[in-house]
């Protein structure tokens, strides 16, 4: 098994920064779904992790804790995540994204 | 070269796999995108094989999305740890010999100017500074002081990462290598500075660690380059594995490194402060008014 990053969405709804999408080094893998915490009252929406293309470098995590200072992304392994999103499941919307949960690991 | 290849042949459609389904009804061509829309479309960079926490592939990711045009837009590069990225991308990649990324950039520039004219296609040259600095060097300045007009961009790592760590000319003098035990005895290339004195029309220097920043420079040099000539930017892309930075500590090496010895700084010719400014309306570069006369 192997390390992937996972966002805390009632961290991230919080302030909903963005950065870690900005500084991640593999395109389309943190996306950005602008309905998610809409129903415990966030406004603006949380980044979500697309793990089949996570490398697990955890570069997010330095610039959620240092730079950012919020502290919602940690690096776990992958059967340890109940629910994930996957590349395949991703659907585009016109400012955001939205994601349908699966689990991660096949078989 | 044009909105025409970015989309469904017809008939084939339903065949598609879902990245081209998503490049063509959610990329970014024919849009204007910025870096703050990162992670709500489909980029035109795709899955690569280059290492975890790579800090040219957040460049070169960077880069992709800041280009004004991506649909008229041609990335030319050579042999290197980039062109394993710059290649998975949906816009059309030139892959030249080793060290002949410029001469090559300089025909497909004046080649697209003689079939399209006026009509602005962008060539963006992205190498390694082993390809442009060394084996490449004589290439590279010669384009520049033929006034060629595209974009060159350094991926400066400081070293041959691809073949086991290397010196390069634009490795640091003393550091100590896989390949190069004895430290290196030389300085850095002073290659800002050479791409001043050849009549690079901008010249800028730039760190990873700042994306709106980055986004800003690639745009200007991209835009310079349509009209008044060769542009270069020189970024500084640490190769975590032969300088063993841990991969959570990237962006740390790279703050270090910016206030260390990569400083961002910018060089923009009068021409070209003129042009921007007039063009594309950069107000930075707009002639201050003459400051009001007051009687004392």
């Amino acid at each position: 098994m192997y390390l992937v990053a996972d966002i805390d969405v009632d961290i991230c709804a919080q302030t909903s920064c963005k950065l870690c999408t900005q500084f991640c080094p593999e395109a389309n893998t943190i996306l950005y779904n602008d309905q998610a915490g809409k129903e415990k009252g966030y406004k603006y929406g949380a980044a979500y992790v697309a793990v089949d293309r996570c490398k697990g470098c955890a570069q997010c995590v330095w610039v959620c804790d240092n730079m950012a200072k919020h502290h919602a992304i940690k690096m776990i392994m992958i059967d340890q995540l109940p629910n994930a999103a996957i590349t395949d499941n991703v659907v585009y919307g016109e400012k955001s994204t939205t994601a349908v949960l699966t689990s991660p690991v096949v078989g | 070269m044009s909105l025409d290849y970015v989309k469904f042949s017809p008939g084939f459609e339903k065949f598609m796999p879902k990245e081209y389904r998503d490049m063509v009804e959610h990329g970014p061509f024919g849009k204007k995108t910025t870096v703050s829309q990162m992670g709500s479309f489909k980029e035109i960079l795709e899955e690569h094989p280059m290492c975890a926490g790579c800090a040219m592939t957040l460049f070169i990711r960077l880069a992709m999305i800041s280009f004004p045009n991506p649909e008229d837009t041609i990335t030319v590069g050579t042999a290197g740890c980039g062109r394993l990225s710059i290649s998975q991308a949906a816009i059309p990649f030139v892959y030249g010999n080793y060290g002949d990324q410029n001469g090559v950039a300089s025909g497909l520039s004046r080649g697209l100017r003689l079939r399209f004219g006026d009509k602005p296609k962008d060539v963006v040259v992205m190498a390694g500074d082993g390809g442009m600095a060394d084996i490449g060097f004589s290439c590279t300045l010669h384009s520049w002081f033929r006034k060629e007009k595209f974009t060159t961009i350094m991926l400066d790592n400081e070293v041959y990462g691809n073949t086991g760590g290397q010196e390069s000319g634009m490795t640091n003098k003393g550091a100590v290598l896989k390949m190069a035990p004895l430290g290196k005895k030389f300085e850095k290339m002073d290659m800002v500075s050479m791409a001043k004195s050849a009549g690079c029309a901008y010249v800028a220097t730039v760190v990873p660690n700042n994306p709106r920043r980055v986004e800003a420079v690639i745009k200007k040099a991209v835009l310079i380059a349509r009209e008044i000539g060769p542009t270069y930017i020189q970024a500084y892309t640490s190769c975590n594995i032969e300088y063993a930075i841990p991969t959570d500590k990237v962006m740390e090496d790279a703050k270090n490194v910016e206030g260390d010895r990569y400083q961002f700084s910018e060089y923009v010719t009068d021409e070209a402060k003129q042009f921007l400014a007039e063009r594309y309306g950069y107000k930075e570069f707009l002639p201050k008014p003459a400051p009001a006369v007051t009687k004392a």
